[in-house]
């Protein structure tokens, strides 16, 4: 593992909030998001040379943590796969969660599918320009903005747009 | 809706420039029905940061600060050793291994860290104890004729000089740890943990005390009193619920 400077560590350290933060966003509770973030961090020390000198490093680490929750989520659906999860089981043995139910953002958001969700904590919730999201997603401007006008709608409906419906 | 939603996004979220967002903040005036979408997308993006916002005030967990402080020092110690309360300090026996072995407590904090109920480790009053199958495995588990395949394997039993039945221990899987833990009141607390050797072989093997990582094997040997357990011994010791003779 290349040695990482100083002020790299400090810079780190002090982006770590807003990567639990972002963490969150994606993988719904704290202790997923911290694993998630721990390995993310792990990542990124392992290939802190591959950072160009004066590259954001915020957006690099977001990119990292938003990588390694894919790998996650993908492993994650290959074990559901072999056996449901204590909690899944709990959730359909609860038939009042229906449509009637309100949802608090976090279990809206946890609704949406993974590419919306991801830019809705990326620019909605970490305030990122479009032009940055779309670099740390990987995916032209005009495919995030339609990922982000889905996963908004989406959000309405769950979170019941009494402030006015989309027309 | 004269203005396309697009565009109306791009307003709430401060992508458009002067000119663009004061025709767009103009044309509200007169669109009712925009100036509600707009409302409504603000609303949402607000509820959205407030419920995140409160992650930022949280402590971070020393153990991500210390993983990325460690770094620094490229120091890579392979043990990770646990502070047993009212027993001597011993030099390997301190917290101040956890800042030193990043790359171990990465490891135990991959496993305290999930809701896992099958997590081998949990945390209580500074103390980590196992949980799960190395529970199970050191409550239940007798050296002699343990499946290969098992998840934990059992090393050798034996009382400690404080009086207590301690087991030495591997967890196979990506963990590949070995350690020692002693029995107590509050359950079997680990004592000192160690990766095992890369170089151990990956197929089934009964671990005896001489396959140990060096300062596991040093863990015993300074803990040990006597000789360590027969089959019988062993056997005696896990009917007795491991509570040591007095």
């Amino acid at each position: 593992m290349p040695p990482v400077s100083e002020v790299q560590s400090a810079e780190i350290i002090g982006l770590l909030p807003r990567l639990r933060r972002f963490a969150r966003a994606l993988a719904g509770n704290s202790n997923d998001a911290d694993d998630l973030v721990q390995i993310a961090i792990e990542r990124a020390l392992a290939r802190c040379d591959q950072l160009r000198p004066g590259a954001p490093l915020v957006a690099w680490l977001f990119g990292i943590v938003r990588n390694a929750w894919i790998d996650e989520a993908r492993a994650r659906s290959r074990r559901a796969r072999v056996f449901v999860p204590e909690e899944l089981g709990e959730q359909i043995a609860d038939p009042g969660a229906g449509a009637a139910h309100i949802l608090s953002v976090r279990q809206a958001l946890e609704q949406l599918p993974e590419e919306q969700r991801e830019v809705i904590g990326l620019v909605l919730i970490e305030g990122l320009s479009y032009r940055e999201a779309a670099d740390i997603i990987g995916v032209p401007v005009g495919t995030l903005t339609s990922r982000l006008a889905r996963g908004r709608a989406a959000l309405q409906g769950l979170l019941g747009a009494s402030e006015g419906d989309p027309a | 809706m004269k203005l396309s939603e697009e565009v109306l996004m791009a307003y709430v979220d401060g992508e458009l420039d002067g000119a663009a967002r004061d025709e767009v903040a103009g044309a509200l005036a007169t669109d009712p029905e925009a100036a509600r979408w707009v409302h409504a997308q603000q609303a949402l993006r607000r509820k959205l940061r407030a419920d995140f916002e409160p992650v930022l005030s949280e402590p971070v967990p020393q153990r991500l600060r210390a993983l990325v402080t460690n770094a620094t020092s490229a120091g890579s110690a392979q043990v990770l050793a646990f502070p047993a309360r009212n027993a001597p300090r011993r030099p390997w026996l301190q917290w101040g291994a956890l800042a030193a072995s990043f790359a171990l407590g990465a490891l135990v904090w991959q496993f305290t860290g999930r809701l896992d109920s099958t997590a081998p480790f949990t945390q209580q009053h500074g103390e980590l104890l196992a949980a799960g199958n190395l529970a199970r495995a050191l409550d239940e588990q007798l050296a002699g004729g343990q499946p290969s395949s098992a998840a934990v394997q059992i090393g050798v039993s034996f009382l400690s000089r404080q009086g207590a039945y301690c087991r030495t221990f591997s967890v196979r899987g990506a963990a590949n740890t070995s350690g020692l833990a002693c029995h107590g009141t509050e359950g079997w607390a680990v004592q000192v943990l160690a990766r095992a050797p890369a170089a151990q072989p990956q197929g089934p093997y009964r671990q005896a005390a001489s396959e140990l990582p060096p300062v596991v094997a040093q863990a015993v040997s300074e803990t040990i009193a006597g000789e360590a357990l027969d089959a019988a011994g062993e056997a005696r010791a896990r009917a007795a619920h491991w509570q040591a003779p007095r």
